[in-house]
């Protein structure tokens, strides 16, 4: 099986947003709820670099093992995703997640925050593939229809690469030969557990999935 | 002409790369050494103290991974998965063992021991022990912590006893329930300790009695029955001040951070993080001391509940574990009926008459 | 549940405990249904949106229960192209039983392949359109109500056609739009002319007008001369004043292609914008410089001779007199001095771009929007004359145009100075289109006022002052008294606070757009002793995803856009409305006697897009629009697979549906695709490349300034002709004369000999004149000459740096003073030195320079933009860059509240400036400060959202700073100056 993993080259972000639109258009985001978003460090300096972020889908993730309701669950494809029936917002899968990507409808006082709401990798929930339940809770179902993830697709840059864990390592890989700099993957240390950090020449072969 | 052309052409050239440095800003390093982009990811790393720029507002939109720390019992790594492990390390089992053990120990105690007390009979003339007003901050108090309580071991363990049990679909439901009764019921509880400790604290200050008691831990060393107490016993004391006042205000502290009502709080995740393992240690805490206090209140002592229910004890009871008070009152020091209730059979006590 | 419900009610956002308690409980209901979820995400700004969104479910559910009862879902998928900018990035649109569902990304598409920034992947909002006007409206009593269309058009005809018996049909003032296709921009130019004016224009000329013009004068045609797909084979580039990361983001991805193969990036801009994160090199200059830098750079080429000899002797008149200009005036103290570039910077970029050929140069808004937007934009031009770059791929001159379809607009559309084509004003030309049109010349002269059909018309940038001016000084018989907002934003223009006072002077304002509400909003605010009798109409126009026509994007190339979903609420396709207006004013049978008419909403007849597109095929020969015939567009639009991404050009590929022959063709047919589309003109990917023959797409210089000067010959030298042409030296454009004195007459049919006699290869309606010298002998039909390095008919004809009117360097100002003052300058007095001198120590007072410029979230003035909720949350607040010393020396903080003064409000005491974010940051340097100028809806700190037509307001509002720029226009085009003038900031208080 596959096994899906974002990279976002830096050496290519221009912070367009197109990947935060893309996902908001997809999925019927509402305000307020930020599945993806872009950052931009040492902005307005040489050295400028953006990044956009989401759920990386983690390979031990921080979010799910702290669920006090277990509603996470892995596809087979590596997809951490939740059950929002059971999902009781409780916030501590944001507190858990690293690159913060669990989102909440309401701003949290007297700890009510609504449904958890975070990128799904386009695949879904727990609900009968692209059924309308399914839209109406998490968006679309890409992965079912053979698509990837919309913001991925529709990168302005193809900075951000969404898919099969070996084929965006490959074609990074690739880049990253061609213009000899520019190897460092975001976020793969922490959510796929092979120490990247900063440092590493070229992206390290992707792990398969434990479960 | 070339030649002069050929000289500012050699300038930049001539400019030598600088030498790398370990402080480099990024576009220090693209000059040093093209390629190395290792201040940025340094930048990334340390986004959560040096938030990158990013247009959409809110709290910590412009981090990208979070610091890294280390809490007491967790690795040095991300805030997020340090946090995890001291909750799903430490207090999660630590926690639950903690409370295992004190139910265990205490069903053990009353299969051993049995309830305490009952040695002196009921002499009919009764004392007032708790007004209306205390019982009922008391009570209030009481049904707001055993809510707390439940709802909070539900959140904490119920993945592990109730879902294998019940279900995902119920069990979510239940605990989204609980979890809003918790974080309702939170703030009652805050109102109802605060009126708990000032009704109570004046009679749970230290003195030289409560040293003796403690010395032959209320009697159950070197026999001799109960060791005389005032109103309320060194026992009692340590679990107004170490059971419910101390970790109270503890509890009751991060779980208002945790609800997000105390303003300029709460909007960091790290903020959150250290509420919340504040917040668990003392509720295991609490919890466990409670455990104690109400077995103690119900099934552990004989008369104690009535107490708390009526207001009212028998003076055999006072004198059997309060002797000190017992005396105080018999000596008029302390008024037998403190407040305008109708004693139980109107029979109220000759002293406080007198 | 009763306690869901009722949090459900929109009352005013009373916070406190209690409130949130309440709330609180109302939501710990544990049902999470698709509803619930969206009410709750309703938090500050987005309040009304959750609810917004749920009309959307809703609608979508509606649709489903429809079809479930038409016994089955029908969805489509429509190709249609982003609206925003001119990138033109594809999108193909699900629909789903008449409701635009989904949008995916077009793989194929060579432009974009799939990709596409916020603005694109956002724009399925357009096909709810929850804020869009949805029905016609009138101001009644500074209240916006409800009209009907037949309303609407009787009154605004009759406003109309009484005007035009009292001040005559100069008095209205149509300003049209880049938004509007091709066929709808082309149809309003024909509109005005039957109404019989000149005064309309739209975006271009505060946009790209001085690069039309210089560029056009320079060596040809005013366009982006290669494409962004084929600076994948530059090997340098040089940004200066672009900022195509947030602009052109799309533009990115071969860019950055290229730069991963070795192109080296440079980017020359007063701020560090994410255009230049991604530079090799970033070079700041100060705002208003680009002349000096340039001709700063310009030195070190001549001086080390690395400029392309043969090129320039062959293809380029009077570089040498723009050598010893530059080599004796701008020596690198000079440079320095203006433009704040050191020698060494200048060189390197100098040597980069000399070493590293074929180099590109890339410009936008940070050259065209100054007073000498015309000579910075020749500036550009002779740097890359002199290193050989233009009619090279991989090198040209890369003008990334605006809108979506400025290019078009542009070509065809609505613009003061020239008929569709850039067909001048002469009798001649209207003759032409009289001709192409079947209607009777005398008759359209008829319609305009005596002397006027020849004269241009007022510009879009200073209609204010056709409103204003003293009527003694203006051009023409009366002052403007009604004006059309034909999808165009108000706060794009310079100069708000006086141009409120115009709108309220006026006697007729009508709005015609999917979101008038800017300057509705602006309309309605209460001004200071206006015209009691002013009318104000707002009409609710289609986007260009409720009908579909052609649009050309900034390479040429012309996407067909196919009708995604049709027209929503009350609204109205523009051409329609052109056509129904026409009914009312006497001339709808001139507008469409060459059309075949359809039925649009409402069952009611409009003019078919591909039969208007037809007719510019039969006309607009100049610019080649004439080999573009819908069958060739959308067979390109349904192949897309078959170009190559380098190239454009097809390999191969038979369209089914038609069995049309793609091989060969490039994609979207890039004007000038001469000829008619039987000859099969393949478009032309990079101007003037003699590399290839002309029915590949090559080309030369164009002969259009005459064929000598001064004794010296301005053909091409001999053997610098496109590939395979018959005629090997310079030669002149072809007409029947040449054709007969060439011995070529014989190779025209009878009937094309009928049409080409005495006719030119502009006017001859055969096209035969154009197939005879391209076909038949290689040659180009518009003659093959040198481009003008001196363009002797501008007021610098080497371009001369010159202060902006209001500078903070009075020592330069004294240097480099700005032009005298023009008296009937496009029909107005037109000042420069008096307001320079009167301001020349203007610095004392607003020592920051200001700029302006585009956030990539919103487009133009933004209504559109700000209105999608997907978009607007992205940038909610307007805000001022401001560098951290500047910020420090006030006092300001990040995020603090700052009020900006301009000069002009200095006559406006109580409006205290704009109120804005500060947004510190080292982007800018320390004098330098910028504003985005998509923001409307507050005016001098107060939101206006009470003047909004109910419904129709932009979820996000701020401050526009167009109300706070400042007098001053480009000596050609009259291009209002939006990137350099002066400010103060003040922290503001409470
Ligand atoms: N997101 C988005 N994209 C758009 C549009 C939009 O509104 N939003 N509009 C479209 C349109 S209509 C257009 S015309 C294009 C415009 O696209 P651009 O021209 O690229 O955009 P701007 O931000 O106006 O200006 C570009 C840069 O010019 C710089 N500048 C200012 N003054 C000077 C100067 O004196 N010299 C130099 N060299 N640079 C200077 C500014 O700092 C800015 O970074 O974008 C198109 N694309
Ligand atoms: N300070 C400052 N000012 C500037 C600039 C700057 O850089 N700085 N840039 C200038 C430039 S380059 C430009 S191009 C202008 C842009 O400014 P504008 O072009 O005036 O701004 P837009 O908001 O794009 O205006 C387009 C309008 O058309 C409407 N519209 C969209 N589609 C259709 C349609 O199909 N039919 C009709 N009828 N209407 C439609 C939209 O709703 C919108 O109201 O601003 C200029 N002003
Ligand atoms: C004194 C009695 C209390 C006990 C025993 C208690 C216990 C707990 C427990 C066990 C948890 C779950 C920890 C976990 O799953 O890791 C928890 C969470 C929480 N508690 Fe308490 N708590 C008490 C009081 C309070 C008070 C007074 C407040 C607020 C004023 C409060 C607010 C919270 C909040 C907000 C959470 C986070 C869980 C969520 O939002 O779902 N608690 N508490
Ligand atoms: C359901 C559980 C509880 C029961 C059955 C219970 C029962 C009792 C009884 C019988 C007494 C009287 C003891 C005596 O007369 O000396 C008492 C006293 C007291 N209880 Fe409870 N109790 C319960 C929960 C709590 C809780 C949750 C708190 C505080 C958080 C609390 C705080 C106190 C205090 C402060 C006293 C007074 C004794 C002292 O101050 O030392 N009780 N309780
Ligand atoms: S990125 Fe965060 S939410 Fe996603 S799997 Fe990892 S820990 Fe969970
Ligand atoms: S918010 Fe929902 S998903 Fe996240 S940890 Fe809590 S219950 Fe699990
Ligand atoms: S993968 Fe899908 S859900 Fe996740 S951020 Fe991208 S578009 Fe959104
Ligand atoms: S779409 Fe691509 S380039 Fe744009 S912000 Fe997202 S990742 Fe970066
Ligand atoms: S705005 Fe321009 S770059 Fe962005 S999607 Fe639209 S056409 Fe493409
Ligand atoms: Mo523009």
């Amino acid at each position: 099986m596959a096994r899906m993993k974002f990279i976002c080259d830096s050496e290519r972000c221009i912070e367009c947003n197109g990947c935060v639109t893309a996902c908001k258009a997809e999925h019927d985001v509402p305000w307020g709820v930020n599945r993806r978003r872009v950052v931009t460090l040492n902005d307005g300096q040489p050295g400028e670099k953006s990044i956009s972020v989401a759920c990386m889908h983690c390979s031990d993730a921080p979010c799910m093992a702290v669920c006090p309701v277990d509603c996470f669950y892995r596809t087979d494809e590596g997809v951490v995703l939740h059950d929002k029936d059971v999902c009781i917002g409780c916030g501590y899968c944001s507190y858990a997640c690293p690159f913060g990507a669990p989102q909440f409808p309401s701003n949290g006082t007297f700890g009510l925050r609504g449904k958890m709401d975070k990128c799904t990798f386009c695949a879904g929930g727990p609900e009968a593939n692209g059924s309308a339940a399914e839209f109406e809770k998490y968006g679309r179902n890409r992965l079912a229809e053979g698509k990837l993830p919309a913001c991925a697709e529709m990168c302005s840059t193809k900075a951000l690469l969404g898919g099969d864990g070996d084929v965006v390592a490959d074609i990074f890989r690739t880049r990253v030969l061609t213009r000899n700099k520019g190897s460092e993957v975001w976020g793969w240390g922490t959510a796929y557990g092979k120490p990247t950090g900063g440092a590493t020449p070229a992206p390290a072969k992707p792990e398969t999935s434990k479960s | 002409q070339p030649a002069a052309a050929g000289a500012v052409a050699s300038a930049p050239a001539a400019v030598a790369a600088p030498e790398p440095k370990p402080d480099d800003t990024n576009a220090q390093r693209a000059k040093s050494q093209p390629g190395n982009n290792a201040p940025f990811w340094r930048a990334v790393r340390e986004s959560g103290q040096q938030q990158g720029y990013t247009s959409l507002p809110g709290a910590e939109k412009g981090t990208l991974i979070q610091s890294f720390v280390q809490y007491p019992g967790s690795r040095l790594t991300t805030a997020g998965e340090a946090w995890r492990q001291v909750r799903n390390q430490w207090i999660i089992p630590y926690g639950g063992s903690l409370l295992l053990i004190a139910v265990l120990a205490l069903a053990i105690f009353y299969k051993t021991k049995g309830p305490l007390g009952g040695h002196h009979a009921d002499t009919g003339r009764k004392i007032e022990r708790f007004t209306p007003f205390e019982r009922a901050a008391h009570w209030a108090n009481a049904g707001a912590f055993v809510a707390l309580a439940v709802s909070g071991i539900v959140m904490a363990f119920g993945k592990f006893f109730l879902l294998p049990v019940i279900g995902s679909t119920l069990f979510g439901w239940l605990t989204f329930l609980l979890k809003n009764v918790h974080n309702f019921v939170g703030p009652l509880f805050a109102v109802s300790l605060l009126i708990v400790i000032v009704t109570f604290i004046k009679d749970n200050i230290a003195n030289s009695a409560d040293f003796v008691w403690l010395k032959r831990a209320g009697g159950m060393l070197g026999g001799g029955g109960e060791v005389p107490s005032h109103r309320f016993n060194a026992g009692e004391k340590g679990m107004f001040w170490w059971g419910v006042t101390v970790p109270g205000i503890v509890i009751v502290a991060s779980g208002l951070v945790l609800d997000k009502l105390v303003p300029g709080f709460g909007e960091l995740r790290g903020e959150m993080q250290i509420a919340h393992m504040v917040h668990a240690v003392a509720a295991m805490v609490m919890m466990t001391a409670l455990i104690g206090h109400i077995y103690m209140g119900t099934i552990g002592v004989k008369g104690a509940l009535g107490a708390m229910k009526t207001g009212w004890v028998d003076e055999g009871w006072a004198k059997e574990h309060h002797e000190l008070w017992y005396d105080d009152v018999k000596a008029g020091k302390i008024p037998a009926q403190r407040s305008g209730q109708p004693a139980p059979g109107g029979v109220a006590s000759p002293v406080a008459r007198a | 549940m009763l306690l869901t419900r009722r949090s459900t009610a929109t009352g005013p956002n009373t916070s406190g405990l209690v409130n949130s308690l309440a709330r609180g409980v109302a939501r710990a209901v544990p049902t999470m249904d698709r509803r619930a979820f969206l009410r709750r995400s309703g938090m500050g700004v987005g309040a009304g949106i959750a609810a917004s969104q749920l009309t959307l479910v809703k609608k979508v559910q509606a649709a489903d229960s429809k079809a479930a009862a038409d016994g089955g879902k029908k969805v489509e998928v429509k190709r249609t192209v982003c609206g925003h900018c001119s990138v033109g990035c594809a999108i193909d649109a699900v629909v789903e039983n008449g409701v635009w569902v989904r949008q995916e990304p077009v793989f194929d598409s060579p432009i974009n392949l799939g990709a596409h920034c916020a603005k694109g992947a956002a724009v399925r909002e357009n096909g709810h359109g929850e804020y869009r006007l949805k029905s016609p409206m009138k101001l009644v009593d500074g209240k916006y109500k409800k009209i009907s269309w037949d309303e609407a058009l009787n009154e605004i005809s009759q406003k109309m056609l009484a005007l035009r018996k009292e001040s005559g049909p100069d008095s209205v003032y149509v300003v049209g739009s880049s938004k509007h296709n091709n066929e709808q921009a082309y149809l309003l130019r024909k509109w005005m002319t039957l109404w019989g004016s000149n005064n309309c224009d739209h975006q271009a000329r505060i946009c790209h007008s001085t690069t039309v013009a210089g560029v056009a004068n320079t060596w040809g045609y005013g366009a982006m001369t290669n494409s962004y797909n084929d600076m994948q084979n530059a090997k340098a580039a040089l940004y200066i004043g672009s900022n195509a990361a947030e602009a052109h983001p799309v533009s990115m991805l071969h860019v950055l292609h290229a730069k991963e193969t070795g192109c080296k990036m440079i980017v020359v801009d007063p701020r560090f914008t994410r255009t230049a994160a991604k530079a090799d090199q970033y070079v700041r200059l100060r705002s208003g410089t680009d002349i000096a830098f340039l001709f700063g750079v310009m030195y070190h080429v001549f001086k080390n001779g690395w400029e392309d000899k043969k090129y320039v002797e062959d293809r380029v008149y009077g570089m040498d007199k723009v050598r010893d200009e530059v080599l004796a005036k701008w020596t690198p103290d000079k440079v320095q001095e203006v433009c704040g570039v050191d020698e060494a910077t200048c060189l390197q970029v100098a040597k980069t771009m000399a070493e590293n050929r074929p180099s590109t140069i890339v410009w936008c808004m940070g050259q065209t929007q100054h007073t000498i937007g015309n000579a910075m934009v020749r500036a550009s031009c002779l740097l890359q004359l002199a290193l050989g770059n233009i009619g090279k791929s991989g090198g040209g001159a890369n003008i990334f145009r605006g809108h979506d379809n400025v290019q078009g607009a542009t070509d065809v559309g609505p613009n003061p100075d020239s008929l569709p084509g850039y067909y001048g004003l002469a009798e001649g030309s209207f003759k032409h289109f009289a001709k192409a049109w079947g209607v009777d010349f005398e008759w359209i002269k008829k319609q305009y006022a005596p002397g006027m059909m020849s004269k241009s018309g007022i510009t879009v940038s200073r209609w204010i002052d056709g409103v204003m001016e003293k009527n003694e000084l203006i051009d023409q018989d009366s002052n403007i008294r009604g004006m059309f907002f034909w999808g165009h934003a108000p706060n794009s223009q310079t100069r708000g606070l006086e141009m409120k006072k115009a709108m309220d002077k006026l006697d007729l304002l009508v709005v015609v757009d999917p979101f008038p509400s800017a300057t509705a909003a602006m309309a309605a605010m209460p001004g200071q002793g206006g015209n009691a009798n002013r009318a104000v109409y707002l009409l609710p126009a289609t986007t260009q995803f409720e009908t579909s026509g052609s649009c050309t994007a900034s390479n040429r190339s012309i996407q067909w856009r196919e009708k995604v979903i049709d027209p929503l609420w009350e609204s109205r396709t523009d051409h329609m409305i052109m056509y129904q207006l026409a009914q009312k004013l006497g001339f709808d049978k001139e507008l469409v006697k060459n059309y075949k008419m359809v039925k649009g909403k409402g069952g009611m007849d409009e003019p078919e897009t591909e039969s208007i597109l037809r007719e510019i095929n039969k006309c607009v020969w100049t610019i080649g629009y004439t080999g573009q015939s819908p069958e060739r567009l959308k067979a390109h639009m349904r192949n897309m697979n078959v170009f190559d991404v380098k190239t454009l050009r097809a390999k191969g590929g038979i369209d089914k549906e038609t069995g049309y022959k793609l091989d060969g063709d490039f994609f979207g047919l890039p004007w000038p695709c001469y000829g008619t589309p039987e000859l099969k003109h393949p478009g032309s990917p990079n101007l003037y490349d003699t590399s290839k023959h002309v029915m590949d797409g090559g080309g030369n210089f164009r002969a259009n300034f005459g064929v000598e000067r001064e004794g010296v010959s301005l053909l091409a030298g001999d053997g610098s002709h496109s590939a395979g042409a018959d005629l090997t030296m310079g030669y002149p454009e072809f007409d029947h004369l040449l054709l007969k004195k060439l011995g070529w007459w014989d190779e025209l049919s009878e009937d094309e000999k009928k049409a080409a006699e005495g006719k030119n290869w502009k006017t001859d309606s055969s096209g035969g004149i154009i197939r005879v010298a391209m076909k038949n002998h290689g040659c180009h039909p518009f003659g093959n000459a040198k481009a003008r390095a001196v363009v002797w008919n501008f007021p610098d004809p080497i371009p001369q740096h010159r202060e902006p009117l209001y500078s903070n360097r009075a020592d330069l100002v004294e240097k480099y003073p700005t032009h005298d003052d023009k008296k009937a300058f496009w029909r107005l007095p037109t000042l420069y030195k008096t307001v320079q001198e009167k301001n020349k120590d203007i610095g004392k007072t607003y020592p920051l320079v200001m700029t302006s410029g585009r956030l990539v979230e919103f487009e133009g003035g933004g209504e559109e933009t700000r209105s999608n909720p997907w978009l607007a949350e992205l940038q909610q607040d307007m805000f001022v860059e401001l560098n951290p010393k500047a910020a420090n020396d006030r006092g300001i903080r990040n995020g603090d509240y700052v009020w900006v003064k301009t000069p002009p409000m200095q006559a406006v005491p109580e409006f205290k400036g704009i109120k804005v974010k500060a947004l510190v940051t080292e982007r800018v340097g320390a004098d330098t400060v910028f504003l985005p100028f998509h923001f409307s809806g507050r005016w001098g700190g107060v939101d206006l959202l009470p003047y909004y037509p109910e419904g129709a307001h932009p979820v996000v509002r701020g401050e526009s700073v167009n109300v706070a720029t400042t007098y001053g226009y480009d000596s050609v085009t009259m291009m209002q100056e939006t990137k350099t003038t002066v400010c103060q900031i003040e922290k503001a208080t409470a």
